[in-house]
């Protein structure tokens, strides 16, 4: 019996596909050993094109390279696949021959540029991407599109070209179920549709956490094994690409702690026991990876526990993943439960849940002496006038000279403005950030709940805060526990007040300035321009750090990672303050009382560091 | 948490509460203008408000009577007129948040008989003051009676003025002071004998003080915490009468003080020179505050931030009161709260300011000019918004000063200095032990200068050339003198004083010392030959050694002479040295009994003050816009220089320091910020 080449490759397709779809369903099966969650499956596959065409877009963009390799390699190869898949059916068919062609060439250039990528060659381009198989991708797929052109070239009448096809196509699409490269375009495309945050896509991005509240009753409190994350939690660490863009990001990495977000990920993804290729990227700084874990419990199984400890979850790697995997929100998993089940935290940290339990602050500060710097301000007291348009909320940093600085400025401006802002006085808790990020829900709780009764037993209308970290916390996660009154970051009701001419005349700042975004007041709570509002109104040149805005370089300072004190080669804040002075700006301007004293630590820093608050009284001529 | 944060912290004070625990204790600067205190006196308290003090006192000693007339310009409580100006300053200190007291005190014997109104002073005893030697009259029991009325009438004008409490005297030799001292009390009635006799003036006052002010009112003590001398309050007995005090549950604080002014050394022991360690006396506000329940303060040398945090970290005092330091630096306070340490002026103990007041002058800060003259010198200099170039050829106290202003001006500077170190003469003036603290003053200004980055060429002496080569907008010549010998024949068998403190010249065994200044320069060259085992004697053609010096200051240096078995000479003037025999032979002369006397020494030291090195000074006029001239009307109100006279000039040139004429550091410092703060 004649077979025809045509024939031959339409069987090695269905093989394929049957080979892929045996391969869907193991990784289906795996992904639901997690917790179950619900969630309707049509309507998710329905939100995939527009959040790959303009979600993974802009990040796969942010790399112009990647970005056309992509297009080419993907574009190429869905539209050499169709044409192949037509020529099946009219297999002389001119134009679609030629289609075909171009389709391949595309893919061809495309996957030249995916070797030149990984080869590490390129001037400036980042040594991130893993090695590995991922280097076999590139020759793979133009190996694919050579058996495409000679297909095409042939009019489908070359048994060579058909069975590089055949092969090629076994290889992308079959072995993506699998263990190979490609695999991420499957797992890319579930995680797109089945994310855990569908908020991220939204028109105005959502900018929370999945930090869900933790019922304290729950047999597992946080994540001991993989199987305590749900499924979509689970097939996200499966995205991965190894493209090291969060590793390029992490702080933590750059100052050689034991964390690498891609390592971790890479981590994750084989306690979920996915059927991964050997990872090949660099692993923790200073801690070697896990190769044969003998537990199913994740730390210490497959992570070390330092590594999750040297995070400030700054999500410099949330912002930059291509595929949208949630490494701080996984890492918070984690700490919970080395937090609440086995008490086990570094350094510092014990201390500071500690002080937490006697005093409702972090520092083992009396609440009764949070207005210390406030004395002879003559601020009024909530409890004593019942009702007031703006409470301040001053923080922890109340209790730092540093902080209070801050502090003083802005009342100075308020007051300025004729505004009269009321305080919590002794009533005021520590807000509950630190708790959270370490991990000890209970504490977090207490403290949010207190808070809110507090704020709910008077007639407050706003609540203004210095610290982003308060900002983050009252309005993105207090919610889960009642109503608080509506919460603004300081630099956004000065920036209102320097529109609205209210705070006089303000005098120009000579020297240049530049402005270092706050991690929880830019990528968590996307205020980005309220502060270069203000600056550009005083600054004498505002200029900006080559990581700024949503891609800002974290200062160190968030996440418990002052207390927990992982060591490292470098210290982060040094590293940011390298940045800056990149720029030869004689001031930075911060907006958070963590990045000031973290900033302002650094030896040698031939800068001042100001809040803007503290510019801004400045400028207006205001003594504080 | 910083060692310091501790000061940071609020504390009550009867119904008050500080913002911190800093106080700028009460002093008299003598600033007062027909006993008021007007703007200069206002805004001189007010920087201080604005520095950071939780709590301003002032009116060292104001008076209560208007019948004993001020001694040295104190404020004059006695009449109403003072209640205007009590407002207006009051208003002034608390915009800052800050609190504002004032001392109310009687002089007693501590005054003139031939002030203003020409009456005998009056005190529990009959015996005279050394320092005001007037002999005061015993005072009678209507007297006693007047002046309790005068103390709360003047409290009722304090509250009237907007002030939130007075502190009452009872120390520093004054008329309260004198009724608690056994031996400054002779009165055989109610008033004398036993302490609580000695106290029952005090606690009179006190009630009709309180009933005069109510609760609200702060009424606070300055009170001895040990006399220091013989035959006076002890320790022991000044912790009873504190305890008595407090018991009264009339008054609201205390303030220690140690030491009196009943001797000639009083003032030297009660505001310690930099002869002394710091905080000398802690330990009497220390033993009170265990055994009273309202808040302990003192002042007396707690001149920088660590002893300030030790002293109230370890206990010793609630509040922690401040007077030199705030001289020197009156934004001390607000530095300290923003982590700027290391820009605070700290007080050196030169005593330049009390003894300016003893010399019949008004308080001044060695280092700091702007004290005292607020309202025409900046204590924060602004950046003029123009970037210049300056050029300053000299790297004294006024280089330094000139360098320091122009800089934070924002313009890019220069500094010349020909020796390997900044400092200038202030090197020489601190050549002994006790003097060292003086090099502070270019401890300061230095790292200043290296955080405003000038450009600082050290061992670098600048020519003509060097100066044109860079061309400067602006040049400030402070190259300072060199000694000079004038009027004595066989100079060149005398060393200078330079070259006997620089260690140029080594001591001999026998060792004249000629003083024809009347400044520290001399006295220090004799101390330091005497140290160096030397038989010195110290010769001045003035009446007293150290003619120019205040109370506080040569005591220390008469009483290191002194100890080192040194004579002093006076009204002799050296007018000729001649070798004879290997030895030189002084010949002396009496300054008014023209008659002469030979010394046999080994080695003649001469202190005759110093002539200008001026040469790079007339060699730069011709091209400078202003010629080197100087506006003097505009100079007299400390007015910007705008002076012009040649048109194709290319720079500002200005002469300061010791390069015009030979004066002191405060003249140098002066000279340079006056001229350069509007560059």
């Amino acid at each position: 019996m004649q077979v025809e080449p045509v024939a031959a490759l339409s069987f090695a397709v269905m093989v394929t596909f049957v080979v892929f779809s045996i391969g869907l369903l193991r990784r289906i099966a795996i992904y639901r050993r997690g917790r179950p969650r619900q969630i309707p499956i049509i309507p998710a596959l329905f939100r995939v094109p527009r959040r790959y065409l303009v979600d993974v877009h802009e990040k796969v963009d942010r790399d112009r390279l990647g970005s056309w390799m992509h297009i080419l390699v993907a574009g190429g190869f869905l539209a050499a696949l169709l044409c192949c898949c037509l020529t099946l059916a009219w297999p002389g068919e001119y134009f679609l021959r030629l289609a075909g062609l171009v389709s391949a060439a595309a893919m061809l250039g495309g996957a030249s540029l995916s070797i030149l990528r990984r080869s590490g060659r390129i001037e400036g381009y980042p040594a991130s991407p893993s090695q590995g198989q991922w280097r076999i991708l590139g020759p793979a797929l133009g190996f694919t599109s050579l058996g495409f052109a000679g297909w095409f070239l042939s009019s489908g009448q070359s048994w060579s070209a058909g069975s590089v096809l055949a092969a090629g196509l076994f290889y992308t699409l079959a072995a993506a179920s699998w263990r190979a490269p490609l695999r991420h375009a499957l797992a890319g495309v579930l995680n797109l549709a089945f994310h855990e945050r569908p908020g991220r896509f939204a028109e105005s991005p959502d900018r929370g956490t999945a930090l869900t509240p933790l019922a304290l009753n729950e047999p597992r409190l946080g994540v001991k094994e993989a199987t305590d994350w749900n499924w979509t939690r689970r097939l996200n660490f499966d995205a991965c690409v190894e493209c090291g863009r969060c590793e390029a990001a992490c702080p933590a990495f750059a100052a050689a702690q034991p964390l690498n977000p891609k390592a971790l990920v890479n981590d994750l993804a084989r306690a979920c026991e996915l059927p991964l290729g050997d990872y090949d990227g660099q692993g923790h700084p200073g801690a070697p990876t896990v190769t044969t874990p003998t537990r199913h419990a994740i730390i210490p199984g497959f992570v070390q526990a330092q590594t999750i400890w040297s995070c400030t979850t700054c999500r410099a790697c949330v912002e930059e993943c291509p595929m949208f995997i949630e490494h701080v929100d996984a890492i918070m998993d984690l700490r919970r439960f080395e937090v609440l089940e086995r008490a086990a935290i570094p350094a510092h940290g014990a201390a500071a849940l500690n002080n937490y339990l006697v005093a409702d602050t972090p520092g083992g500060d009396d609440p009764a002496r949070r207005f210390d710097w406030a004395a002879g301000l003559d601020l009024p007291l909530v409890s004593d006038i019942r009702e007031t348009e703006l409470l301040l909320w001053a923080g922890n940093a109340a209790f730092d000279s540093r902080g209070q600085r801050t502090l003083r400025a802005l009342v100075g401006l308020l007051h300025r403005a004729g505004i009269e802002p009321a305080i919590l006085g002794e009533e005021e808790r520590d807000c509950g950030d630190l708790a959270r990020r370490l991990g000890d829900e209970a504490t977090f709780q207490r403290l949010a709940r207190l808070n809110i009764a507090t704020l709910q037993s008077y007639r407050i209308g706003m609540i203004i805060t210095p610290d982003p970290h308060v900002l983050h916390v009252m309005t993105e996660e207090y919610t889960a526990y009642g109503e608080v009154p509506r919460v603004l970051h300081h630099s956004q009701l000065l920036d209102r007040l320097v529109a609205d001419g209210r705070l006089g005349d303000l005098t120009g700042m000579a020297g240049r300035i530049t402005y270092h975004d706050p991690c929880y007041l830019g990528r968590y709570c996307g205020e980005f321009d309220a502060p270069r509002r203000i600056l550009s109104s005083i600054a004498g040149e505002l200029v900006e750090m080559e990581r700024a805005r949503g891609r800002s370089r974290c200062c160190g300072g968030g996440g418990g990672a002052p207390v927990t004190d992982i060591p490292g080669k470098r210290r982060i804040p040094d590293i940011r303050m390298a940045d800056a002075v990149a720029t030869s700006a004689s001031v930075v301007a911060v907006a958070c009382p963590n990045c000031a004293v973290m900033l302002e630590g650094v030896s040698d820093r031939n800068a001042e560091i100001a809040d803007i608050a503290e510019l801004l009284a400045r400028a207006a001529g205001i003594e504080t | 948490m910083a060692e310091t944060d501790i000061l940071f912290t609020p504390q009550s004070l009867g119904t008050l509460t500080l913002k911190n625990r800093f106080v700028g204790s009460a002093h008299e600067p003598a600033y007062g203008e027909g006993g008021l205190p007007l703007e200069r006196y206002q805004a001189y308290l007010e920087e201080k408000a604005r520095g950071g003090v939780a709590l301003v006192m002032f009116g060292g000693s104001a008076m209560v009577s208007s019948a004993w007339s001020p001694s040295f310009g104190q404020l004059n409580l006695g009449d109403d007129r003072i209640i205007e100006p009590f407002k207006a300053l009051s208003d002034r200190i608390h915009r800052h948040g800050a609190y504002v007291i004032t001392q109310v005190a009687h002089p007693g014997r501590r005054s003139r008989f031939d002030s203003r109104n020409w009456l005998a002073p009056v005190a529990p005893g009959p015996y005279r003051e050394p320092e005001h030697r007037a002999a005061p009259k015993i005072i009678e029991s209507y007297e006693i009676e007047m002046i309790q009325d005068d103390f709360a009438a003047a409290v009722a004008r304090c509250q009237k003025g907007g002030l939130d409490g007075v502190e009452v005297v009872f120390q520093a030799g004054q008329l309260l002071n004198t009724f608690l001292s056994p031996d400054t009390n002779q009165l055989e009635n109610e008033y004398g004998g036993s302490l609580e006799n000695r106290l029952r003036m005090g606690r009179e006052i006190l009630e009709r003080t309180r009933a005069e002010s109510g609760r609200e009112f702060i009424v606070g003590v300055r009170m001895v915490g040990d006399e220091l001398a013989r035959g006076a309050m002890t320790q022991e007995e000044c912790l009873e009468a504190a305890v008595m005090l407090a018991e009264t549950g009339l008054i609201d604080y205390l303030n220690v003080v140690g030491g009196r002014a009943g001797e000639l050394v009083s003032g030297s022991i009660s505001i310690p020179n930099m002869s002394f360690a710091s905080a000398p006396y802690l330990y009497l506000p220390s033993a009170i505050r265990g055994s009273v329940d309202i808040p302990v303060m003192m002042a007396q040398k707690i001149s920088d931030p660590r002893t300030a945090a030790r002293a109230l970290a370890d206990g010793h005092v609630d509040l922690v009161a401040m007077n030199r330091a705030l001289l020197a630096d009156p934004h001390f306070v607000r530095k300290l709260r923003d982590r700027r340490v290391e820009d605070i002026r700290l007080c050196v103990g030169a005593n330049y300011c009390i003894d300016r007041i003893y010399a019949g002058g008004d308080a001044l800060c060695i280092q700091n000019p702007a004290t005292g003259r607020e309202t025409r010198l900046p204590h924060v200099i602004r950046p003029s918004g123009a970037r210049r170039r300056a050029v300053i050829v000299g790297g004294g106290p006024g280089g330094m000063e000139a360098a320091r202003v122009t800089a934070e001006r924002g313009h890019d500077v220069i500094l010349f200095e020909a020796e390997a170190r900044l400092g200038g003469q202030i090197h020489l003036a601190s050549a002994i032990g006790w003097r060292k603290p003086l090099a502070q003053i270019a401890v300061w200004l230095e790292a200043q200068l290296r955080r405003l980055k000038v450009d600082l060429r050290l061992g670098t002496k600048a020519d003509v050339d060097d100066v044109l080569a860079l061309n400067p907008d602006i040049v400030v010549i402070a190259t300072g003198g060199r000694p000079v010998i004038h009027g004595i024949e066989g100079a060149q068998h005398t060393v200078s004083s330079w070259d006997a403190l620089s260690g140029v010249a080594a001591f001999k065994t026998r060792v004249l010392v000629f003083d024809d200044h009347g400044g520290h320069q001399a006295l220090v060259a004799a101390e330091r030959a005497a140290s160096n085992g030397a038989e010195v004697e110290y010769v001045t053609p003035y009446r007293a050694a150290g003619i120019d010096l205040g109370g506080t200051n040569i005591a220390t240096h008469l009483a290191n002479l002194c100890r080192t078995g040194a004579i002093i000479t006076t009204s002799q003037r050296l007018r000729h040295v001649y070798p004879e025999n290997g030895r030189l032979i002084a010949v002396l002369r009496h300054e008014y009994a023209i008659e002469d006397e030979e010394r046999e020494v080994d080695q003649v030291i001469v202190e005759c003050g110093t002539l200008p090195v001026d040469g790079l000074y007339h060699a730069l006029k011709s091209n400078a816009w202003n010629g080197g001239e100087l506006d003097y009307d505009a100079l007299r109100v400390n007015g910007a220089q705008t002076r012009r006279v040649n048109p194709h000039g290319q720079y500002q040139l200005f002469r300061i320091g010791d390069a015009v004429s030979q004066r002191n550091i405060h003249a140098a410092i002066y000279d340079a910020i006056r001229l350069l703060k509007d560059v």
